[in-house]
């Protein structure tokens, strides 16, 4: 049952959705994997819509230069860790949900207890190691990730449901090779919105995912495509010779 | 025969938006990427690597399907087809 106070809070989306719809988010539990330039966005949004239990996960310290896109930390956070700066945001922004920041690196140890019961898995993480372990996370447990990555003008994002849809490694057999990207704040708020709004559509129980489609945004020219992606059958991680 | 090549992100600002470029008939995949590698030059090094590879991180469409790396040299394409290639990012 939503509170009254919920109700004035939640108005505009109880008129888009319903208080039924409304009451699908405050019963849902999210995994937010890194609170940086993706995850700062997604987690505010997530927040102010009522996602009811927000898990976000980041091993990092704030520094001056993550000021210029990790929307949630401030100047006078410098040095705090992320996930403690990101926790005291999003309590603030919307008192009426559950928030746990783990200040840890995501591993192969840890991951199946960081995520826990959630009903989904967005991935904010800036390196493709701990994104496949993500990948392999959510098709042992069937649960959803949502992709979204980043660098300068331009940002990729895929919406993938275990054994129904191409996996992180379908779309993604090797890794991009690792460096100091550039980044405009805009892009991580472009994308990380399109992750927040797939996660809205998926607890709300919509139609028309970004699923099997890969999305691309090209900031230096405006523009907005999806490619069909597919399931590989040589997949190392979903494919055909992979217990599941 | 006119293929669609669309580059993204980086490789837009290297090879250019929206190219049609004009190939004989029977061309295959990997005719349409070495005259991409002659139209990067110098900047090419983000697309393929020193022997002229295709980097391995690099996605290539064809269609809006996937183009597998063994199929570059059989791959034939056809007048009015569109070539996509991008690299994928990893930031956040």
């Amino acid at each position: 049952m939503l509170l009254e106070r919920e109700r004035e809070r939640y108005s505009r989306q109880i008129l888009l959705f319903g208080e039924e719809g409304q009451e699908r988010l405050k019963d849902a539990k999210v995994f937010i994997a890194g609170a940086g330039g993706l995850g700062c966005p997604i987690a505010l949004y997530l927040a102010v819509a009522g996602i009811g239990e927000i898990r976000i996960a980041d091993r990092d310290i704030v520094d001056r230069t993550n000021l210029n896109r990790q929307v949630l930390h401030r100047e006078s956070d410098i040095g705090e860790l992320k996930a403690r700066s990101a926790e005291a945001k999003l309590r603030e922004a919307n008192p009426d949900i559950r928030v746990e920041a783990f200040a840890t690196t995501i591993d192969a140890t840890n991951v199946r207890d960081l995520v826990g019961d959630v009903d989904l898995i967005v991935d904010a993480m800036d390196n493709f190691s701990t994104r496949y372990l993500l990948n392999q996370e959510a098709l042992r447990s069937g649960m959803p990730l949502i992709h979204g990555a980043i660098r300068g003008f331009d940002g990729q994002a895929t919406t993938i449901i275990p054994g129904r849809t191409a996996c992180l490694e379908c779309i993604f057999p090797e890794a991009p090779p690792a460096e100091v990207f550039p980044v405009v704040g805009t892009t991580p708020g472009v994308i990380g919105l399109i992750q927040a709004n797939e996660a809205i559509k998926y607890l709300l129980g919509k139609e028309d995912l970004l699923v099997n489609r890969l999305l691309l945004w090209d900031g230096l020219s405006t523009t907005l495509e999806t490619y069909t992606v597919e399931r590989r059958p040589d997949c190392p991680a979903c494919g055909e010779g992979v217990r599941s | 025969m006119k293929i669609r090549v669309k580059a993204f992100a980086r490789f837009r600002e290297i090879l250019g938006s929206d190219l049609p470029i004009e190939f004989p008939d029977g061309a295959v995949m990997a005719t349409i990427l070495a005259a991409l590698r002659g139209r990067a030059g110098d900047e090419g090094d983000a697309i393929f690597d020193g022997a002229g590879r295709l980097r391995t991180h690099v996605i290539l469409m064809r269609n809006g399907r996937r183009v597998k790396r063994d199929e570059l040299d059989t791959l034939v394409l056809a007048d009015g087809d569109e070539v996509a290639i991008f690299p994928p990012v990893a930031g956040g």
